[in-house]
């Protein structure tokens, strides 16, 4: 028989446990809280053998486990968030027992009261665009190909040399495109944040991804930035515009440390 | 697995997290409280845990088809 721990999904604030009887923690484990003051953390109790610091090493490694747990932290998560503000922990934040976990809030209480203020009645928008990249050069270089006469070797060096431009033309406008879109998004949301670009082998995108934006937005002014992510779309036809949300507010949770 | 297209979707509803977005995030940005157990895995470790292991998967479903 292993060892068990606590794993922490979220934090919260007055949460009334009730809410929570119709999820289920990882491994179907009912979902408890752990109080500290009014701060609550959502908590189930997982088997060491699977979450201990070596089978973790090991099974975060495995797709499958990973997307199961992604899952279920996500479910319950979102759980939390219809019920009361939520700051979502990292995956596979684990204590020992429950003294460890209120030691934890104890120790973080004013930072993760900041966190739910920042969070409570807004949620998480994504905003992705994505330059497809082969094809904005094209029109381009047909129009130099068609200047060009059966290619002698200035013609042609004349041509890779406007291509060359024109590429660095085209990712100055990305770049330029995407900064505009973000400080846009911005100011019709109450915090935001620019994420890393994504792999395009995870996501399946082609092309470049010029923004991989995360919005915190306030209840009430979703459709002002849903308006707003319309109307970037519509002034950037060349790029693929890609909105989704409302999620968590994951990527707002971070604590000033 | 599901993983995100690239289509111009509008969206109204809540919708589900593509895995990639959703690992973004959980393993990218949430609140760090350091556990017990630390896989000591913050940041770019993490990334490339679970880049091996999306590209592992997603190198296999491709050789699956042949």
């Amino acid at each position: 028989m292993s060892d068990l721990g606590r794993y922490m999904y979220a934090i919260s604030r007055a949460l009334d446990a009730e809410h929570l009887v119709a999820t289920r923690g990882l491994a179907g484990a009912p979902l408890e809280v752990v109080q500290h003051r009014e701060l609550a953390a959502v908590v189930s109790t997982v088997d060491l053998g699977e979450y201990g610091e070596v089978a973790l090493r090991r099974n975060l490694e495995r797709l499958e486990w990973l997307e199961e747990t992604a899952r279920c932290h996500e479910e319950v998560v979102r759980a939390v968030a219809a019920c009361a503000p939520v700051a979502p922990l990292r995956l596979a934040t684990i204590c020992l027992d429950d003294e460890a976990v209120q030691a934890r809030l104890k120790e973080w209480y004013h930072a993760l009261n900041q966190v739910l203020d920042r969070v409570e009645g807004r949620l998480e928008w994504s905003v992705k665009a994505i330059a497809p990249g082969e094809g904005s050069g094209k029109s381009a270089e047909a129009a130099v190909a068609a200047q060009v006469v059966a290619g002698s070797g200035a013609a042609y060096l004349e041509r890779k040399k406007r291509q060359s431009e024109d590429k660095a033309a085209a990712e100055e406008r990305a770049l330029m495109a995407g900064e505009g879109m973000h400080a846009a998004l911005a100011a019709v949301s109450a915090a935001s944040r620019r994420l890393p670009p994504q792999d395009p082998r995870l996501s399946g995108h082609q092309g470049s991804m010029i923004l991989n934006g995360a919005y915190l937005v306030e209840g009430d002014k979703e459709d002002q930035f849903q308006d707003m992510c319309q109307a970037l779309d519509a002034i950037h036809p060349d790029l693929l515009v890609d909105v989704r949300g409302p999620w968590p507010p994951y990527s707002f949770a971070m604590m000033e440390q | 697995m599901s993983v995100q297209g690239t289509t111009a979707t509008r969206a109204s509803v809540p919708q589900e997290i593509a895995l990639v977005d959703l690992l973004d995030r959980l393993l990218g940005t949430g609140v760090v409280l350091a556990g017990d157990i630390v896989i000591s895995l913050s940041g770019v470790d993490l990334v490339q845990v679970r880049l091996h292991a999306l590209i592992t998967s997603i190198r296999s479903d491709m050789v699956e088809p042949s």
